[in-house]
């Protein structure tokens, strides 16, 4: 799977997992910031993206200051799940 | 007695919230849903993790709250969120107790709706969930009146929620509490079979201890645990001599009657215990059946009390105005409640 395929199904994942109503992936921009401003995602939704990792591509996020770097945007997100993916 | 002041539902019924709406709102599948209702006044980023009880349990709350501040929330509700906590079990296996989300958890404990109505409204007084399955609102309403009685210039929100998950309507129905055939509501009490058939909605009430202005009054409660016959008639006899004395009649018998073959005898022995003609009303066959839609039968009960434009769906005479009513519910024929309510 290429890069742009990844993540417009990373984007449907977080749609689902965070049951985003009425967004749809094409709303959600590559590096519009996930958290705060954006999204306007909180702390409990910060949890459901690590278990969103770990289910769909089999990566552990354990240490907090690491996940501060991860889930920042989309971008973000896939170089981390390129580079780490275990399925 | 306390005095209710505020009141709104959610149920299967468009005629209920809406006045204008008449007919009969249709089940699907042997289930009757409850009604989307307007959602606006819950946060977006809270409104998607939430769900359809917690739902409908917020935006009855804030209905009410909205008209008039409350010192304590008292909620009522057998199973609260059911649909999430079946998915959040469901997931401890998929997952094999592994990394689980906290969201189907949180929000599908018991105390969710009367939590999130705290937090919402920043109401730090009393706030509690009563879980006891078919009587859960009755104890609600008990502990109200309790509560009334040591703080009496104090107000409360009391309601009762409950929701169809699909999981348990399974489970349900091959316990033989939902009818195994299908069956329309338009005949559900003419069905001569065991079960009944699956609803959800919500109610909720402002009560005091004011009779100023009040739309009703809540004059009795009581509840029962038992499946012996004669102790049922017993406290049901006992319930009417006790409360309703002098000239005094009940105008209205509102039966829980749900369908269930088995439950009839309960319901006629209930109807036999008071003066001959004494008017009947049904509501099972508008909200399905549930374990706090006594909620929801207070909720009629208290519009009846100040105009008959639900005579009709309830199919009791047109001009019928009462002024008392009791409230007679069983669930499962082991759990039973009286109810009366008056005008004030």
């Amino acid at each position: 799977m290429g890069t742009p395929e990844l993540k417009y199904q990373l984007k449907e994942q977080i749609i689902k997992f965070l049951n985003l109503i009425s967004v749809t992936p094409e709303d959600i921009k590559d590096d519009e910031p996930l958290f705060g401003e954006g999204l306007g995602l909180d702390s409990i939704d910060s949890l459901e993206l690590i278990v969103l990792m770990d289910r769909e591509y089999g990566i552990k996020i354990t240490d907090p200051k690491e996940g501060r770097k991860i889930l920042v945007d989309i971008n973000t997100m896939v170089d981390y799940i390129e580079k780490n993916r275990t399925k | 007695m306390f005095y209710i002041h505020q009141s709104s539902c959610i149920s299967a019924q468009k005629a209920f919230s809406d006045p204008s709406e008449t007919s009969l709102t249709a089940s699907v599948n042997n289930k009757l849903y409850a009604c989307d209702a307007n959602y606006d006044m819950i946060p977006p980023n809270t409104l998607r993790r939430l769900g359809k009880a917690v739902k409908m349990g917020i935006a009855t709350g804030m209905q009410v709250i909205n008209q008039q501040a409350v010192d304590g929330i008292v909620i009522g509700t057998a199973n609260g969120g059911l649909e999430d906590c079946i998915k959040f079990l469901n997931q401890i296996i998929e997952f094999e107790e592994g990394r689980l989300t906290p969201t189907n958890f949180v929000q599908s404990t018991t105390n969710a709706i009367a939590g999130q109505l705290g937090i919402m409204t920043v109401n730090k007084g009393y706030n509690i969930t009563h879980v006891h399955r078919g009587l859960a609102f009755e104890n609600a309403l008990i502990d109200t009146e309790m509560l009334l009685q040591e703080n009496p210039d104090r107000s409360y929100l009391i309601g009762g929620v409950d929701e169809i998950s699909e999981y348990n309507y399974t489970i349900d129905t091959l316990a033989g509490c939902y009818k195994k055939e299908d069956v329309s509501n338009k005949n559900l009490l003419r069905a001569a079979s065991a079960g009944s058939m699956a609803g959800e909605g919500a109610a909720m009430f402002l009560v005091n201890n004011s009779k100023q202005d009040a739309q009703a009054s809540i004059r009795a409660i009581k509840t029962l645990h038992s499946t012996e016959f004669d102790s049922i008639e017993k406290t049901i006899q006992d319930f009417i001599q006790e409360h309703v004395s002098g000239e005094e009649k009940i105008d209205l018998i509102l039966s829980g009657k749900n369908g269930d073959a088995r439950l009839d005898a309960y319901y006629e022995k209930c109807v036999s215990l008071l003066p001959a003609n004494t008017p009947v009303g049904y509501y099972k066959q508008l909200t399905g059946e549930f374990s706090t839609a006594t909620a929801i039968a207070l909720w009629i009960a208290v519009t009846l009390l100040s105009t008959n434009r639900l005579n009709a769906l309830l199919e009791i005479p047109a001009t019928l105005q009462p002024k008392n009513i009791l409230l007679y519910n069983t669930c499962r024929g082991n759990q039973h409640s009286l109810i009366l309510i008056s005008k004030p």
